[in-house]
């Protein structure tokens, strides 16, 4: 009998492909991935049931500095349409931190309250920076004493041809203004740090007077305060020099500035409850600005985060690299 | 029964070479005559005899989605990554031509083990197909290299560290080992001068050596033919004419490769890991399925015996691969007649089967 093709010799071709499969996606890396879930339409809130497309990661957390040895877990979930990427964060904060040296009226004078603020960013590359998705933060951000990129508390990136995309969101800086703030990060130069603001208008404004002894600010007339009662800068106006105030009473130190052009990109909403934060941010998948990363949904993404306890930049906790990729 | 062909002519007239009357060579101003002058055994387009043919359009696609990917490469440490990135991620259809490349070696590995198997089951190794087999042979040997100087290429993790490995295990060899890494490295580091090396041995050095291997190979199929059908002693006396039968035969076989790996390429794009970082020493890699059972006899073999893993099984192999013409004395090409030969090819293969799910059990479980 000749030797003919049979369902025999195709099942061992078949087999063949199988393993041409298997050999192109059985390596893998151990890094935590974070897969986008692909939606229609994006979530219009917290608590939108498209959330539930996307399966969250609980990213572990190492606390820095003052917060040495103690841990944090970070539940992250991520969905995306054709237009934009949106992210889901969850933490416990047993603490609702948005004093930010607030004023308060001791009954003849101004003073600021003790008290920082809680925030999350995210760190992602926009051209590659070395060694960032091995080391993450631990190369950019929280670098050993003497780095060719960190100087006088400040930090970069070590060449110009390497730049992250920095989103901060702040509980009492950025989201009254419904925004994450939106940076990133250059070289690191003698005179300044490589942090930088993105294009356009946004941040804060500090309500002092020139003598920095009283706020300058107050809410203007019919206009109410916003969240967690802070004052939005497009909300006030100067304070009267006939206004008298009762003890006690507080102003906001660090006033929102609306978000303009590139620096206005990342929206924000958040609830705290419970004794915990739920924040969302989305941010279009490609602005089409330089100083923001473009998503391409068919590849991957390293990013790191930082979470900061009612604290400043040198006491956070911090993530290792995540890998984002889109289902 | 009927008697089996004689298996001792060398003459390209056996029935089953090209065959033009005369095997003379073709006039440089007429190719075209000398192709349709040209008559083969039917049997060069049965289908499931036409691996070699499969074979010869993996490598003319490996060939042109190299020389696409190679416009863009940049190979230096610092930069390659980001030209490979770019490619399979913003160059006109990068990733499918990057999928073709990263897939056609996938499949032209299997490919020549299945036509190296059938080769083997068939006796055509035997006189006359000595120089067939050993050419052949050579080609499978040549195959790894390209992977092995390839994977570094992109510079990534999974690249860096596993060339790392493969380095260290050549290092292990008695003799040569050292020296040999020394020369693929140009120094202490994997850096510039070891991805410049390997880059030039994957794209200049290496092709030279197929493509003469390749021409030598089909030479010698020409001259001596096709192997007799393994379960049959009939042979097919019909003759086709190489052009433009065979010819087209084998266009349709390079389209359809092609369209299949364009479609492997589209739903599963290929790999690439995170950039090299040669100071991440806990990034451990996984071995690919065609070094598994390799990897699994270096972690057997360890200490002093480590060489046997590394240089004395792996030596040995490859020494009964090209000495197999000359070792078996079997009366007859057919399978029943060379019972010994084929168990032990079996025990062989059924070693490395088990060593290879040994190590898929070992990484990836």
């Amino acid at each position: 009998m000749p030797f003919q093709f049979s369902n025999r010799h195709c099942s061992v071709y078949l087999l063949m492909i199988v393993a041409l499969l298997w050999s192109g996606t059985a390596l893998g890396a151990s890094k935590q991935i974070l897969e986008a879930a692909e939606v229609k339409a994006g979530p219009t809130g917290l608590d939108d049931a498209i959330w539930n497309e996307a399966e969250a990661i609980q990213v572990p957390f190492e606390g820095k500095e003052v917060f040495a040895g103690q841990k944090a877990s970070v539940a992250t979930k991520a969905v995306y349409t054709d237009q934009a990427i949106y992210f889901l964060f969850k933490w416990k904060d047993p603490t609702l931190s948005v004093v930010k040296g607030a004023w308060k009226y001791g009954g003849s004078k101004w003073e600021h309250q003790k008290g920082n603020e809680d925030r999350i960013s995210l760190l992602f590359e926009i051209n590659r920076i070395n060694n960032f998705a091995t080391k993450g933060c631990a190369i950019v951000c929280h670098v050993p004493p003497g780095a060719s990129n960190a100087k006088n508390g400040k930090f970069g990136t070590s060449t110009a041809a390497e730049k992250g995309d920095l989103w901060h969101w702040k509980a009492a800086r950025s989201d009254p203004a419904g925004v994450a703030d939106d940076t990133w990060l250059t070289k690191i130069t003698d005179e300044k740090g490589g942090r930088k603001s993105d294009d356009g208008s946004g941040g804060d404004q500090r309500n002092m007077t020139e003598d920095k002894s009283a706020p300058k600010y107050m809410p203007a007339p019919g206009q109410t305060l916003g969240k967690h009662d802070i004052l939005l800068a497009a909300h006030a106006v100067e304070i009267p020099s006939d206004m008298v105030f009762k003890t006690g009473d507080t102003l906001t130190y660090r006033m929102p500035k609306k978000h303009e052009g590139s620096r206005g990109d990342i929206q924000a909403e958040s609830h705290y409850a419970g004794g915990g934060w739920t924040v969302m941010l989305s941010r279009a998948l490609d602005t089409g600005n330089e100083d923001d990363v473009a998503f391409n949904t068919r590849r991957k993404y390293n990013f790191a985060m930082a979470l900061f306890d009612d604290s400043g930049d040198e006491n956070s906790y911090d993530s290792e690299v995540i890998t984002l990729q889109f289902k | 029964m009927m008697k089996p062909a004689s298996r001792t002519s060398v003459s390209h007239d056996n029935g089953r070479g090209l065959h033009m009357g005369t095997m003379e060579a073709p006039a440089l101003s007429s190719p075209m005559a000398w192709l349709k002058r040209t008559a083969t055994d039917r049997d060069v387009c049965a289908w499931n005899r036409f691996v070699g043919g499969t074979l010869l359009a993996l490598v003319v696609l490996l060939f042109l989605s190299g020389a696409f990917l190679a416009f863009y490469y940049s190979p230096v440490p610092g930069t390659a990554y980001d030209s490979v990135d770019f490619t399979l991620f913003e160059a006109p259809f990068g990733n499918i031509i990057k999928g073709i490349h990263h897939y056609a070696w996938n499949l032209l590995l299997v490919l020549t083990i299945f036509h190296l198997v059938r080769t083997l089951v068939a006796g055509a190794y035997r006189t006359p197909r000595r120089l067939t087999w050993i050419s052949g042979g050579t080609i499978l040997v040549l195959l790894p290299l390209f992977i092995i100087t390839g994977d570094l290429l992109p510079w990534d993790q999974r690249g860096y560290w596993s060339t790392q490995v493969r380095l260290s295990i050549i290092a292990s060899i008695p003799l040569i080992g050292e020296i040999t890494v020394r020369v693929l490295q140009g120094g202490a580091l994997t850096g510039i001068v070891a991805l410049t090396r390997f880059y030039v041995l994957h794209i200049l050095f290496l092709p030279c050596i197929l493509l003469g291997c390749i021409v030598a190979h089909f030479y010698f199929v020409a001259r001596h033919g096709l192997a007799e059908r393994v379960m049959t002693t009939s042979s097919s006396a019909k003759r086709i004419p190489f052009w433009p039968r065979v010819v087209n035969r084998w266009l349709l076989t390079l389209l359809v490769t092609a369209l299949l790996l364009v479609m492997l390429s589209h739903f599963w794009p290929p790999p690439l890991g995170d950039p090299a970082d040669p100071t991440d020493s806990t990034y451990i890699p996984k071995p690919e399925w065609w070094v598994l059972f390799l990897n699994q006899m270096v972690a057997i073999f360890k200490g002093k015996w480590a060489v046997l893993g590394t240089t004395v099984i792996p030596g040995v192999l490859t020494g009964l691969l090209f000495m197999l013409p000359f070792l078996d004395r079997s009366p007859d090409y057919r399978p029943a007649q060379r019972r010994m030969i084929l168990v032990v090819a079996g025990g062989i293969a059924a070693g490395i089967i088990v060593l290879s799910l040994m190590g898929y059990s070992e990484h990836f479980s």
